[in-house]
């Protein structure tokens, strides 16, 4: 039943996101509006996978690859619903509903089971650290997302009032993506302190997390500077998503190390 | 001589570090750290030289990464310093300008009192002079950048502190038995145990610290992610590992003692068992073959010590399961079953360095909370129009463009 829930709201997802798309082609607002609804569909599906998931398991669903890409493309939802009912911007569903497909696909590409989560993880810090981390993925994602809405945008119109609503929520989502990158990695070197003794281990993950940081640190510093905005900083934010994508995925594909959690070898190596 | 100062304080330099930084980080990612020289000659058989050379083998402590972070901290303190007289000067000044702003927005007199009521609505202080509204809040929100620098400075400060200074020690203990550290600390291990009550994997030491001036921590529970601390010192659950135990028993006498690798029980010194190896399992075949599992990846299902009988000068390889006993003369041996122990931790901190670097994260992460989300607002409104003033104009600017929308909305333009 579970797993028909998950892969219920992924269907929906993916309709959604096609129907979205042929909307946008062929100008018509309705298919527009139903996608926003299959979406929202969707979300409160995966919404109610992810609560029967945690309530199974008896604990928070982020101990390993698959759940961390289900919360991702939960907290890409998320987001995408408070800016398009709190701030008002419609045309965020057509980057941010791809988005959050995208993330849920490689989740369905993971092993599902339900595991008991080893002593490692066992720690106050684990929802803290790990969620701040999906929430900080989902914002770069998002302002990747809107920052290929930009280039297309200026393409086609150079002058088009949106470009700069654009280009300060690309800011304000690598804002709270940093902001919430920084409590991972802080609230991540307490928790090493409190697991491994030490506050940084310069752990694969960890070094790529800091690189991740620093990359949006100067977006940030760049766009203090008033001369590097508009394409420049919206290509800067799209190229940055590799980036966060090879921190979420492939550290823990082809750089074993402490955090590698789904690995054996890392359960003896940290025992 | 000046250029260069300014160079050294400027924001390029600081961008220009983090970019170094990144390039050693991918580097010290991708080439393995801390490895032993010939790892690097295996693997990397063309540039092992270069590597060594550049110390791309320990790159994170490497002179030239930390000659990078001691300049990024300069940088920092140039521009916290610099940040901070800014904002002093600034502040007032803007906001005193804010009463003599040109008006820049283009709004209607209904249009300007949705903006008024927009402002009231979000607590911003009102100061009437001349004509001139001027709205305001999150003054904070100023000290923002400044936070964020300075707390990135004694974060990494710190960090570099926390991560050099203390004394890290790996140590196994039996249970019963204490380990003595150098300053007469005292921790006796009392049990361990890798499975709690429910039979979940758990790993857990309990433990008695007595420091040198007697005062004891109690019996307490060091499992992972859960260290004891007492004094400077914190213990933690580090490894375990699984210890033969023999009874060994003359003349009414009896000894209980744990067998490590080679030990030799004699009275005599001729006559005994020499200890080989304790294993954790066999296997048996179809043909009633047995053979030793040399796996030691926790679990002692059928435990077998393989010993080597000394007597009257022959030595016979034997092996035994607990419960067994041997007799050697009047030593009587009895095996018992292997006991678990843990491998501790220990770590000696020098004092306030961990709450001043939980101070330091803490400074850091309030600064970005108020640089993104307590920004400044200073909006002067007037009967001609509005002006947004103050060093993130863009999110109240937002805020009124709303209002405006939703105002040309309501009438239909």
């Amino acid at each position: 039943m579970l797993n028909f829930i998950f892969f219920a709201g992924l269907v929906l997802y993916f309709v959604s996101m096609f129907l979205q798309f042929a909307g946008m082609v062929f100008r018509r607002t309705a298919w527009t509006k139903i996608a926003w609804f299959m979406f929202l569909a969707g979300f409160a599906l995966e919404t109610v996978y992810l609560l029967a998931r945690g309530i199974a398991a008896h604990r928070l669903p982020l101990s390993n690859q698959f759940e961390f890409a289900s919360a991702f493309s939960w907290a890409i939802g998320a987001l995408l619903i408070f800016c398009y009912y709190r701030l008002h911007v419609e045309w965020i569903q057509s980057v941010g509903i791809a988005a959050t497909f995208l993330i849920l696909s490689y989740a369905a590409l993971q092993p599902m089971e339900i595991t008991e989560l080893m002593p490692a993880l066992r720690s106050s810090w684990f929802g803290f650290h790990i969620g701040s981390a999906a929430i900080s993925y989902a914002a770069f994602m998002l302002a990747g997302g809107i920052g290929v809405r930009y280039i297309i945008v200026q393409k086609k119109n150079s002058a088009d009032s949106s470009l700069e609503q654009m280009d300060y929520f690309i800011y304000r989502l690598i804002a709270l993506g940093i902001l919430m990158l920084t409590i991972t990695i802080l609230s991540g070197a307490i928790w090493a302190e409190e697991a491994w003794s030490s506050f940084w281990t310069w752990d694969p993950k960890e070094v790529w997390a800091l690189i991740t940081w620093i990359i949006y640190a100067v977006y940030l510093h760049l766009r203090l500077n008033r001369k590097r905005r508009g394409a420049f900083l919206a290509w800067y934010a799209i190229l940055s998503v590799p980036v966060v994508l090879f921190t979420f995925i492939g550290v823990n594909t082809i750089m074993p190390g402490l955090h590698s959690y789904g690995m054996i070898e890392a359960v003896s190596h940290f025992m | 001589m000046k250029k260069a100062v300014q160079f050294f304080q400027s924001m390029t330099f600081g961008l220009i570090l983090l970019g170094l930084i990144v390039l050693c980080s991918v580097i010290g990612s991708v080439i393995v750290q801390n490895g032993e020289p010939m790892t690097y000659v295996r693997y990397y058989p063309d540039f092992y030289q270069i590597i060594f050379a550049l110390q791309l083998d320990h790159i994170f402590t490497s002179w030239y990464f930390i000659l990078l972070a001691g300049l990024l901290c300069l940088n920092l303190v140039f521009c916290s310093v610099i940040r901070i007289r800014r904002i002093s000067r600034q502040k007032p000044a803007v906001y005193e300008a804010a009463f003599s702003a040109v008006p820049e927005g283009n709004a209607d007199g209904a249009q300007l009192e949705k903006i008024r009521e927009k402002l009231e609505a979000m607590h911003c202080r009102k100061e009437e002079r001349n004509g001139i509204s001027v709205y305001s809040k999150n003054d904070f929100g100023w000290y923002g950048s400044f936070l964020t620098h300075l707390g990135l400075l004694l974060t990494i400060v710190l960090f570099g502190i926390a991560m050099y200074l203390p004394k890290v020690s790996d140590q196994i203990c039996y249970p019963g038995n204490s380990l003595i550290l150098d300053d007469g600390t005292q921790i006796k291990v009392d049990s361990f145990r890798i499975e709690d009550e429910t039979g979940r994997l758990d790993y857990t030491s309990r433990i008695n610290i007595i420091l040198p001036d007697g005062r004891e921590s109690g019996l307490k529970e060091v499992s992972v992610n859960h260290p004891v601390s007492m004094g400077r010192y914190k213990i933690y659950q580090q490894t375990y590992g699984t210890v033969g135990k023999v009874r060994a028993e003359r003349n009414g006498a009896a000894d209980e003692l744990y067998l490590e690798s080679k030990d030799f029980l004699s009275a005599d010194g001729k006559n005994g068992i020499w200890f080989d190896e304790l294993y954790p399992g066999f296997i048996t075949d179809e043909a009633g073959r047995s053979t030793l599992i040399e796996s030691t990846s926790g679990h002692y299902e059928n435990p077998v010590y393989v010993f080597t009988l000394m007597l009257d000068g022959s030595a016979d390889m034997m092996m035994a399961f607990p419960g067994d006993v041997i007799e050697v003369n009047d030593l009587t041996f009895t095996f018992l079953d292997p006991v678990e122990y843990p491998g501790l931790r220990i770590k000696r901190t020098p004092a306030m360095v961990n709450p001043l670097l939980l101070g330091a994260v803490l400074i850091m992460t309030l600064g970005l909370y108020l640089s993104m989300y307590t920004q400044p607002v200073i909006v002067a409104v007037s009967d001609s129009g509005y002006a947004v003033r103050g060093p993130k104009p863009e999110g109240i600017q937002y805020e009124i463009n709303q209002v405006l929308n939703a105002d040309q909305k309501e009438k239909g333009v």
